[in-house]
């Protein structure tokens, strides 16, 4: 069993953690390493934004290969750093006219004594990548989880179109339109499909924490973006242990809203329930 | 959430609108290809960690993320520039639009095996390529008891509940199961002032009481709706209600009022409530 290497203390660490976060994921014997990084840029081919029919299969496998990009440069950097996986990777990726860009920031880290659960040398070798927070992580430690990587799934569009005829006929009824809704449908599902796989890809039980984003692009309005991402996660502990929460009152007057909403994810789309 | 008392309008309110009946508009062929690769023991949900703690907490696995969309176009109702009136042609689409969301969303569900659906999300997209339609869609993540026991509602679906991660455990607490998302939504007109009337209330403090009639009458008809689900499904509260009013695309004077929340049951189990500890941050 190989020990871990004393981090290189010449130069500190560094870590977007705040001191709540690095609190709690030193009390769960894991520690901060480095800031990393990894970027990916793909080109779309010229063109494919004009108006057609179905997908847009070349913007999608843009996409695709840009994620791969980006997460194999920061599984990558966090080699380098010696840590067991990346967490709080903050995710952006935006789509332009010719190319797409997916851009991963978080903190490596890794146990201080204890061993990893999946192993330090299969660790080691396959760094996991998640977008969930310190203080998620932790929670999920401490349920016997562990999170594995980022599952992706995108998919675009076009926009279907009705003839005129059906559009003059519909114009007074309530009805609806099937075309659109099967299109529509269609995109979403199999977003969530290659999310799905790339889910099972890297050995992920389930995904939580999924987002979904779709809307016109913004300078193609005639095609629609999907995508939905979340963090795979896989049961480490022989099974999952129960946290067992205590319910409590806060008696201060002006209470900074202790429950639910501050401790619901703050990246979920849409969460408007209450 | 009863009758609000002697000051509910007079005017008798006419009939709602029959909700879709689940013509099983069958999913798409992607749906139920991906919801095949589910069952291979892959879950995926929209649950953020503590939710998805308390979910199991609560004796239930997640199974999927699943939903239900349908682009469905609003028809014209014509409407007389100085009566409030509902507006049952519109009123009609909404219903049925939603319900038809909600219906493949439970579909997606009941193909998973689910007992019931937690975290629905009801949301309205309009796109620019259709101005007089709108996208209808439900979100959820379906999710089983650990213990084997059925928790289906009263008419065999899978329950749904718009319910977070940490409602759905508080509830679970005190003894009570969900049974359905009930809704009911009131498209209203509502009267513009005659000159006259504008120009004689000008400068006063007044009551407009066409205004008020005409909101008030709205906002009941859209609870009455939703008790009249919650009743259907023999359930012993509705939990979480929020009202919620739109103009959508309608100008001003057209609203819409949509009353949501999660029908419940008591369970049959004796429950001890437990006592929650009270504590005092010292933050801020």
């Amino acid at each position: 069993m190989a020990t871990p290497a004393p981090p290189s203390r010449a130069r500190g660490i560094t870590s977007d953690l705040t001191v709540d976060e690095s609190l709690l994921i030193h009390a769960a014997g894991w520690e901060p390493l480095d800031l990393v990084c990894g970027v990916g840029i793909v080109s779309v081919p010229a063109g494919v934004w004009n108006w057609g029919n179905g997908v847009v299969g070349a913007a999608s496998d843009a996409h695709d290969a840009s994620v791969d990009i980006a997460a194999r440069e920061l599984r990558a950097e966090c080699g380098k750093v010696k840590g067991h996986g990346v967490v709080g990777v903050r995710v952006e990726v935006s789509v332009h006219p010719h190319h797409v860009d997916v851009e991963l920031v978080g903190t490596a880290v890794r146990p201080m004594e204890a061993q990893d659960p999946r192993g330090d040398d299969a660790a080691r070798a396959m760094p996991f990548v998640s977008d969930l927070s310190a203080r998620d992580f932790t929670l999920l430690l401490r349920a016997g989880w562990m999170p594995v990587g980022l599952a992706f799934g995108a998919s675009f569009v076009y926009a279907p179109r009705r003839t005129a005829g059906a559009a003059m006929r519909q114009s007074t009824q309530n009805v609806e339109l099937t075309n659109y809704t099967q299109a529509m449908y269609a995109a979403r599902e199999s977003a969530m499909e290659k999310m799905q796989r790339s889910a099972l890809h890297v050995g992920g039980q389930g995904v939580v924490e999924v987002k979904v984003t779709e809307g016109p692009m913004r300078f193609a309005r005639h095609a629609i973006g999907f995508t939905a991402w979340g963090t795979a996660v896989k049961l480490v502990a022989e099974a999952h242990r129960f946290v067992r929460p205590e319910m409590v009152l806060p008696l201060d007057d002006a209470v900074v809203q202790f429950e639910a909403d501050s401790l619901r994810g703050e990246g979920s789309r849409g969460r408007s329930r209450r | 959430m009863t009758d609000s008392g002697p000051s509910t309008p007079p005017a008798p309110p006419p009939p709602p609108p029959p909700p879709a009946s689940g013509s099983a508009a069958d999913l798409p062929k992607d749906a139920a290809h991906r919801l095949e690769e589910l069952e291979h023991g892959l879950f995926t949900s929209d649950l953020s960690v503590n939710e998805f703690l308390l979910v199991k907490e609560a004796g239930f696995h997640p199974l999927g993320f699943v939903m239900g969309s349908s682009i469905y176009h609003i028809g014209i109702q014509t409407r007389k520039w100085g009566q409030s009136q509902e507006l049952t042609k519109l009123t009609e689409a909404m219903y049925t639009a939603r319900e038809l969301a909600m219906n493949r969303m439970e579909e997606e569900a009941e193909q998973l095996g689910a007992d019931g659906v937690v975290g629905v999300r009801l949301d309205v997209n309009y796109y620019e390529w259709g101005s007089d339609s709108a996208e209808f869609i439900a979100f959820g993540t379906a999710v089983k008891a650990e213990d084997g026991n059925s928790y289906r509602n009263a008419l065999g679906k899978p329950f749904t509940s718009d319910l977070s991660g940490q409602d759905f455990w508080t509830l679970m607490q005190t003894g009570h199961v969900p049974q359905a998302l009930v809704m009911g939504t009131c498209v209203f007109h509502i009267a513009h002032r005659k000159l006259t009337q504008a120009l004689g209330s000008m400068g006063q403090n007044t009551e407009l009481p066409n205004f008020t009639q005409a909101l008030y009458e709205a906002r009941e008809l859209a609870m009455t709706r939703m008790q009249d689900e919650a009743g259907r499904l023999q359930a012993s509260g509705i939990v979480g209600v929020r009202l919620e009013e739109k103009s959508h695309q309608w100008g001003s004077h057209t609203i819409e009022f949509l009353a949501l929340g999660t029908a419940v049951t008591k369970g049959s189990g004796e429950v001890t409530l437990p006592k929650p500890t009270t504590i005092i941050s010292l933050d801020n």
